[in-house]
């Protein structure tokens, strides 16, 4: 389903972050991508959902070759196929739980009891319901993850790629996201996790664990 | 099925907005106060231009002024018997008037001289005098003038200050009804006779000849007639005097050109300060966007909706103040400097007289302007990978 072929990524002052790499995730797996920092592997996740372009290589999702794709068309494939959880949450903190929800929804001009009925269910999912009208930046940590997580389900989402999502989570909440993403794993998502979070080595709904260091698989 | 108008995207804008309410309302009251400080300078000075045309209806076809070292002088009446001659001349007149300065008012007075059985040069002369009669030392004054002496205690006469500090007194005869034009609104009529007297004109003097033309078309072969025959004297014709009110009252005067380049000059550093980029928060949130599956003309349009909502507003809030403020207000301090702080024409109440073109000018200098301001910086972000934004 998600294929880097001889994938190799380079940014701007030169610095290597992939060197040639070639993976393969299948539909409905869940992988994680171990490793330290600066090892490349949010780069893998970058380059999967289209944020980025490889150096050399090829990234083929669903068939599509998105590395070639223009930015029109690698974000559109981006909002319909792929929800994203990363590090430092991402959200805008000024606006609203429940605006921050619905921002990938946005630029669909969806009518407005389906956007309600997204809304709603993912509210609830996330425990949020009470807090849907509070600013975001007026949350805990735990709640701005459950946020981010409502954010990146909003689209439903074949792919849910998270960068160092328990990085700035305590034990309890490391947990709870856990059970998040265990439910994803119900729903047959494919979630690809970029951690080096030793929490997510020994998880018994994890499918694989690759590890990621100087830029190759090691 | 999606709808046209992205009511999302809209709410989005308006939220974004009001995320920066405090630098958002400043470049709110910026942009309408400009807008009004120049549509209320337009608006002024439109209504001006139209009181001078129909001033200039009244006007006769070519006035002959005699001058001395470069200095406007009293010309000989005999010359307008003598113009009478010229092949297309219609009516020639010996005109006496002039100011007069009644300082207990501190205000202008025009003094115009008529004969009471020789048509006048003027429109405006020739109606008054079909309607009333004069007499050696009576006055005709227009109705403002007429409040205006009441108010000096000046009810049946009036005392005029001639050039050699001697008094003429001169009977209030009759009211005119003050005329639709401003201009003429601080006028009296009198005798020539009398009008000489306080000018101090002698009996041969006038102050100008007014000449009216048969055929319009000829008015420039006649004025050249009679430079030919007054090398010495100025000739002006009615268009000379048009142009000369136009650029007076037009944008391209000094005073216009002052308040247009502030008014530009302040609302291009706001462009400037704009396209220069935007701040590390903003960068930012456009990554998100991007990174959510907003693609860049979804970005593109939030932002125009954003900068359409300020600058239309903006506009709007300043044409509509400038409509009180110049209509209804009948436009306070800024008046004063287009009629020259004289007392009784602050009376005067401006008319209203709008040119679109005026308005149309207005709108594309500040919300194009603006919004394309807006997109630029945004549009720039936008088309970068949303990765390297993010980081």
């Amino acid at each position: 389903m998600i294929e880097l072929k001889n994938v190799s990524k380079e940014y701007e002052g030169g610095v290597k972050a992939l060197n040639r790499v070639s993976l393969k995730f299948t539909e409905g797996e869940v992988v994680v991508l171990k490793g330290m920092s600066g090892s490349g592997k949010s780069s893998i996740l970058s380059l999967i959902a289209g944020l980025c372009k490889p150096t050399e290589g090829e990234v083929v999702v669903d068939g599509k070759h998105i590395s070639k794709l223009a930015d029109h068309f690698a974000t559109s494939f981006r909002r319909e196929n792929i929800g994203m959880i990363f590090q430092k949450y991402n959200l805008i903190v000024d606006l609203s739980v429940q605006e921050n929800i619905l921002l990938p929804l946005v630029p669909l001009n969806l009518k407005n009891d389906e956007l309600e009925k997204r809304l709603n269910r993912e509210l609830e999912r996330s425990n949020l319901v009470s807090k849907k009208d509070i600013q975001v930046k007026k949350l805990s940590g735990g709640e701005q993850q459950r946020c981010a997580i409502a954010r990146a389900n909003s689209n439903n989402p074949k792919i849910i790629l998270a960068d160092e999502p328990t990085a700035n989570l305590d034990e309890k909440l490391s947990l709870e996201f856990i059970a998040s993403l265990c439910e994803m794993k119900r729903e047959n998502r494919t979630i690809i996790i970029a951690t080096h979070d030793p929490l997510f080595f020994d998880l018994d709904f994890v499918d694989r664990i690759v590890e990621v260091g100087y830029g190759k698989i090691v | 099925m999606s709808r046209v108008i992205n009511f999302y995207l809209l709410s989005y804008s308006i939220g974004s907005l009001k995320r920066e309410k405090y630098k958002n309302i400043f470049l709110f009251v910026v942009i309408s106060l400009l807008v009004a400080l120049l549509a209320s300078t337009f608006f002024l000075s439109n209504a001006m231009k139209s009181e001078y045309n129909t001033l200039i209806d009244t006007y006769p076809d070519i006035v002959l002024q005699n001058q001395k070292a470069g200095v406007a002088a009293t010309i000989e009446s005999s010359i307008a018997d003598k113009l009478l001659l010229l092949d297309g001349v219609k009516n020639s007149e010996a005109r006496v008037y002039g100011s007069y300065y009644f300082n207990h008012a501190d205000s202008e007075l025009t003094i115009i001289g008529v004969n009471m059985f020789t048509p006048s040069c003027s429109s405006f002369i020739n109606d008054l005098m079909q309607k009333h009669s004069l007499h050696r030392g009576e006055i005709l004054v227009s109705s403002n003038v007429k409040n205006l002496f009441n108010n000096y205690y000046y009810k049946e006469y009036f005392n005029f200050i001639k050039s050699d500090g001697s008094l003429k007194k001169m009977q209030i005869d009759e009211v005119f009804k003050n005329s639709k034009n401003f201009f003429n609104k601080n006028t009296l009529v009198m005798l020539k006779s009398d009008a000489r007297d306080i000018f101090d004109y002698k009996e041969y003097e006038a102050r100008d000849i007014a000449i009216d033309v048969a055929n319009r078309d000829e008015v420039v072969s006649i004025a050249l007639k009679i430079k030919r025959l007054y090398p010495h004297m100025n000739v002006i014709t009615k268009e000379d005097l048009q142009v000369e009110y136009e650029n007076l009252y037009n944008f391209k005067s000094g005073f216009f050109l002052t308040i247009f380049i502030i008014s530009f000059f302040t609302f291009f550093i706001i462009i400037y300060d704009k396209l220069s980029g935007l701040n590390g928060e903003k960068r930012r949130e456009i990554g998100i966007l991007k990174a959510i599956g907003w693609r860049v003309g979804d970005v593109l349009n939030a932002k125009l909706y954003e900068g359409a909502i300020l600058s239309l507003s903006g506009y709007l809030t300043g044409i509509i103040l400038a409509f009180v403020y110049v209509y209804l207000l009948n436009a306070p301090l800024l008046k004063n400097i287009f009629l020259y702080s004289n007392n009784l024409l602050k009376d005067y109440t401006i008319h209203l007289s709008v040119e679109y073109e005026t308005l149309a000018l207005l709108f594309f200098l500040s919300v194009p302007i603006y919004i394309v301001a807006t997109i630029i910086p945004s549009w720039k972000i936008a088309t970068l990978d949303a990765d390297e934004v993010m980081r």
